[in-house]
C-alpha cells in the first residue's frame, strides 16, 4: 500500500507543477487563442489533507492509531463543452482515512462521476448529483469533507424551468455511502412558483413564493428477517410545503414537513414489527431589517424526523475496539437538520456544541425523546458613524437567544411508546444567550468582546453531567501597517458540571496577505480529575497565494464534537502534525 | 484499477492545459428569489467584478466585508467595479444573512449558494475566498483573508 501513497504525492507534484508551467505559458497561448478552436473548458479542484499523528505522553486519552501517517485526498475534474458537462472526483483515502471518518472511505477509488446536460429550460444530470429541497428538513444530498459526509444521489434528475417563475424537479437514484451506494431507492419531485410578477407584487414591494416536494424511499424487508407483519411499509413517504412572503423590510417564511409511517429503531439499533410512528416538522421564521437594524426569529419544532436511505445502521469497531455505527458517521442520512443555534467562533464555545435531536431515542427510563422543539432570536444593530456609541466608524453589536427542549407529553419505557403534544416545551436540552461587540476604534485598533452564556444537558444528549457555562472573550487587532497585523484573543470559561473550567488565549500575526502564523492554547486547569488538567497547544500558519493555500498545524486535537453548518461529527483526543493544502483551476 | 486511475490523471493534466479562467455558467438565487445567472448577468464590457464567498458563522469572511466596506463607496466612484457577496449559508443560517446585512449595513449585492453549487463548481474548499471578474474572465483569485488584503484586492483592480 506503501507505494499508493508515494504515487499519490507524485501525481500530487506534478500536477502542481504542471499548473504552474501552465500559468507561464498562458502568455504565449493567448496570441494563438483566437485562432485556435473552442476545446470546451476544464476546470476542477484538489485538496489534501494529511495528518501525522505522534505519541503524547502528556495527553493520556490520545490515540495513535496504526498507521500514523493518514490522508483524505480529493481530485475534482470537470469538462464542460458547450450545453454537455462531464465530472467526477477522485478520492485517494491513504494510507487510511483521518481518524474518526467513516471506515467505508477506504483506498483510492472514483467517488463521484456524472453528464449533465443545461440549456435554458432543461438540467438533465446521470451520474451523482446533489440536491436539496427547501431548507433540507426532507432530502438534502451533499457534501462536507471536513465532516466525511457525501450524501450524493447516484441515479438521474431532470430539472425543468419553463419560465423563471417556475422550476420542476424529478429525481431518482440510490445515496452514497462510501465508495458503492445503500440498497434504498430514493424518488423525489419538487416544484417551485415564485408569484410576484403573476400578482402583481413587485410593484407593491411584496414577493411571494410557494414549493412544495415530496420524496420516497422504498426498502425491502428482505435485509431484515426479524420482520414478519410490520405495521409499517417498504415505501416511506415525505411530503413539504413551504410559503416565503416579503413586504418591505418585513418577511416571513414558514415550511411544514409530513414522514408516513416507518420503523423506529430500538437500543439496539433494531427494527420491530410493533414499532412504528410517522414524523412531522414544522418551521417559522420571520424579521424585520432595514439600514443598521436586523431582527429574525426562527421557531422549528421537529419530530420524528430521522429518515435514512437504509433503516438500520451499519456497526463497525473503532479504533478502540468499541462498537460504532454508521449513523455515527452521518452516513446514509436523506435529509439535514441542523441545529438552530449560533455558530459561535470563540475556542471555548464550541465545547458544548447542541445538535438537533431529530430522531426518536428511549435510552433508559430518565432519558426518552422524540424530537425537539424551541426557537432562536437574532438581533443586530450598528451604532452609526459620528454618534456617542458608534464613534468615528461605527459599532456593532449582535445579540443572539436560542432555547431547545424535548417535546412534551406522555412516554411510557416499555413498550417504548409516546404520545407527544404539539404545543409546549419538555426538558430542556440545550440554551445559548450571547452578546457580540465588534468596534473598529481607529484604523490601528480594531476590537471585539463576546460574552456567552449557555445551558447544555448531557443527561439528554449523550450522557454525562448538566453543564451551565459562562464564556468571556476578547480580541484586538493591532494593524502596524496596512497589511502587517497581529490579532490577540483571551477567553475565559467558568464551568459547572463536566470539565469545569477552561482558559484559552491565541496570538495570530500576519506578515502581509499571503502568510500568517498562529499560535493558540485552551488549558482545562479546572477539571476535578488531574489528568484532565491539560494544555491543548497549537502552532501553525498558512500561506496563500492566488488559488492555492497550504496550512500546517501542530499540537493537540480535543476530543470531542467538530462542527460545519450546524452538524458534527466527533473525532477522538490526538496530537500531531496537520497538512492542508488546497487549489482549484 | 490502479492504471485506470494513472490513465485519467495522466488525462487531466494534459487537459489542464485547455484550461480556461471562465466563469461556470450556473444559476443561484438573489435575496428577492430572483434567479441569477453569474455569467450572464455580470457582463459589463470591462467592468470589474469580485465575488466574494462568504457565510454568517465566518468571522474572517465578515471581518473582510466589514474591511471593504469602508472604502467601497470610494472604490465605487473610482473604479468602474462592483461586489457581490456570496452567501454559502446553508439552511441552518441562511435566515440570518438577510437581517445581518442589513444589520451591518453592508452596500453589497447578496446572491445565496445554498446548497453550495457555485462553491463546487469553483472548487473552493474554504472561505473566506473571492474571485476577481473582468470580461467574463477570472483575473485573480484570493484564498482566504488576513487583515489588510483589501488593500492588495483594490491594486489588484486599479491593475486591470
Amino acid at each position: 500500500m506503501k507505494h499508493t501513497t508515494l504515487l499519490f504525492t507524485a501525481l500530487l507534484l506534478l500536477f502542481v507543477f504542471s499548473v504552474v508551467a501552465q500559468d507561464q505559458s498562458i502568455n504565449l497561448q493567448e496570441d494563438n487563442e483566437k485562432e485556435s478552436k473552442y476545446f470546451g473548458r476544464f476546470y476542477g479542484g484538489l485538496e489534501s489533507n494529511v495528518q501525522y499523528y505522534v505519541e503524547d505522553s502528556g495527553l493520556e486519552s490520545a490515540i495513535v492509531p496504526e498507521d500514523q501517517l493518514r490522508s483524505n485526498n480529493y481530485l475534482y475534474a470537470n469538462y464542460n463543452y458547450n450545453k454537455w458537462t462531464a465530472g467526477m472526483q477522485i478520492e485517494a483515502y491513504e494510507q487510511n482515512a483521518l481518524l474518526n471518518y467513516n471506515p467505508k472511505f477506504e483506498g483510492t477509488h472514483l467517488g463521484i462521476y456524472f453528464l449533465n446536460y443545461k440549456d435554458e429550460k432543461w438540467d438533465v444530470t446521470l451520474g451523482h448529483f446533489y440536491e436539496q429541497f427547501g431548507n433540507g428538513m426532507i432530502l438534502r444530498a451533499w457534501e462536507d469533507r471536513a465532516l466525511g459526509i457525501n450524501s450524493a444521489l447516484r441515479g438521474g434528475r431532470v430539472k425543468f424551468a419553463p419560465n423563471y417563475n417556475m422550476e420542476f424537479t424529478a429525481l431518482y437514484g440510490r445515496q452514497r455511502s462510501g465508495f458503492g451506494v445503500t440498497s434504498g431507492d430514493i424518488f423525489g419531485f419538487n416544484a417551485d412558483f415564485f408569484l410576484a410578477e403573476y400578482l402583481n407584487l413587485y410593484e407593491k414591494n411584496q414577493d411571494l413564493s410557494v414549493g412544495l416536494s415530496y420524496v420516497g424511499r422504498y426498502e425491502s424487508f428482505d435485509a431484515y428477517p426479524q420482520l414478519q407483519n410490520p405495521e409499517f411499509d417498504e415505501l416511506t413517504n415525505a411530503f413539504s410545503l413551504r410559503a416565503d412572503y416579503m413586504w418591505g423590510a418585513f418577511y416571513a417564511v414558514a415550511e411544514a414537513n409530513y414522514k408516513s409511517e416507518d420503523g423506529i429503531l430500538n437500543v439496539q439499533n433494531l427494527l420491530s414489527d410493533q414499532s412504528a410512528k410517522s414524523g412531522n416538522a414544522v418551521t417559522l421564521n420571520f424579521g424585520y431589517s432595514k439600514s443598521g437594524f436586523g431582527l429574525d426569529v426562527n421557531l422549528r419544532r421537529m419530530e420524528n424526523m430521522g429518515f435514512y436511505s437504509r433503516r438500520e445502521p451499519e456497526v463497525f469497531t473503532n479504533f478502540e475496539g468499541e462498537p460504532q455505527t454508521s449513523f455515527d458517521y452521518l452516513d446514509t442520512f436523506i435529509n439535514f437538520t441542523p441545529a438552530l443555534t449560533k455558530q459561535h467562533h470563540s475556542l471555548l464555545a464550541n465545547i458544548y456544541v447542541f445538535q438537533a435531536q431529530h430522531s426518536v431515542l428511549f435510552e433508559d427510563p430518565q432519558v426518552m425523546r422524540a424530537g425537539e422543539t424551541g426557537g432562536q432570536i437574532d438581533f443586530f444593530y450598528k451604532f452609526k458613524k459620528g454618534t456617542f456609541l458608534g464613534g468615528k466608524h461605527g459599532t456593532h453589536i449582535f445579540l443572539n437567544y436560542s432555547n431547545w427542549y424535548n417535546l412534551p407529553g406522555r412516554y411510557t419505557f416499555n413498550p417504548p411508546d409516546y404520545d407527544v403534544d404539539f404545543f409546549g416545551r419538555g426538558n430542556k436540552y440545550f440554551s445559548d444567550y450571547s452578546i457580540e461587540i465588534k468596534k473598529k476604534v481607529n484604523e490601528t485598533w480594531h476590537l471585539g468582546f463576546n460574552y456567552i452564556n449557555q445551558y447544555y444537558d448531557q443527561r439528554l444528549l449523550g450522557g454525562g453531567d448538566l453543564v451551565r457555562a459562562d464564556i468571556v472573550t476578547a480580541e484586538a487587532t493591532y494593524n502596524f501597517t496596512r497589511k502587517r497585523s497581529l490579532r490577540f484573543e483571551l477567553e475565559k470559561m467558568w464551568a459547572v458540571g463536566d470539565r469545569q473550567d477552561w482558559f484559552g488565549g491565541s496570538i495570530e500575526y500576519n506578515f502581509n496577505e499571503n502568510l500568517s502564523v498562529y499560535f493558540w492554547d485552551i488549558w482545562n486547569y479546572g477539571s476535578d480529575k488531574p489528568e484532565e488538567r491539560v494544555h491543548y497547544l497549537n502552532v501553525g500558519g498558512a500561506y496563500r497565494i492566488g488559488a492555492y493555500r497550504v496550512a500546517l498545524n501542530y499540537g493537540r486535537q480535543r476530543g470531542g464534537l467538530v462542527c460545519v453548518g450546524g452538524v458534527c461529527r466527533f473525532v477522538p483526543e490526538s496530537s500531531g502534525l496537520t497538512l492542508n493544502f488546497n487549489t482549484s483551476f | 484499477m490502479k492504471s485506470l486511475f494513472l490513465f485519467l490523471f495522466a488525462t487531466i493534466f494534459s487537459l489542464t492545459a485547455y484550461a480556461q479562467n471562465e466563469l461556470p455558467s450556473i444559476t443561484i438565487k438573489d435575496l428577492k428569489n430572483k434567479p441569477i445567472n453569474i455569467k450572464h448577468e455580470y457582463a459589463e464590457k470591462d467592468k470589474v467584478y469580485v465575488f466574494s464567498f462568504w457565510a454568517t458563522w465566518c468571522a474572517p469572511c465578515i471581518s473582510e466585508l466589514e474591511a471593504i466596506s469602508e472604502y467601497y463607496e470610494d472604490w465605487s466612484e473610482e473604479l468602474n467595479m462592483e461586489l457581490v457577496a456570496i452567501s454559502t449559508d446553508d439552511s441552518r443560517t441562511q435566515r440570518r444573512v438577510r437581517p445581518m446585512l442589513n444589520g451591518k449595513d453592508w452596500p453589497y449585492q447578496v446572491l445565496l449558494d445554498g446548497n453550495q453549487e457555485l462553491k463546487r463548481a469553483l472548487s473552493i474548499v474554504n472561505i473566506p475566498y473571492s474571485i476577481v471578474v473582468k470580461n467574463q474572465k477570472i483575473e485573480h483569485i484570493f484564498n482566504g483573508y488576513t487583515q489588510g488584503a483589501e488593500h492588495e484586492l483594490y491594486e489588484v483592480i486599479k491593475g486591470l
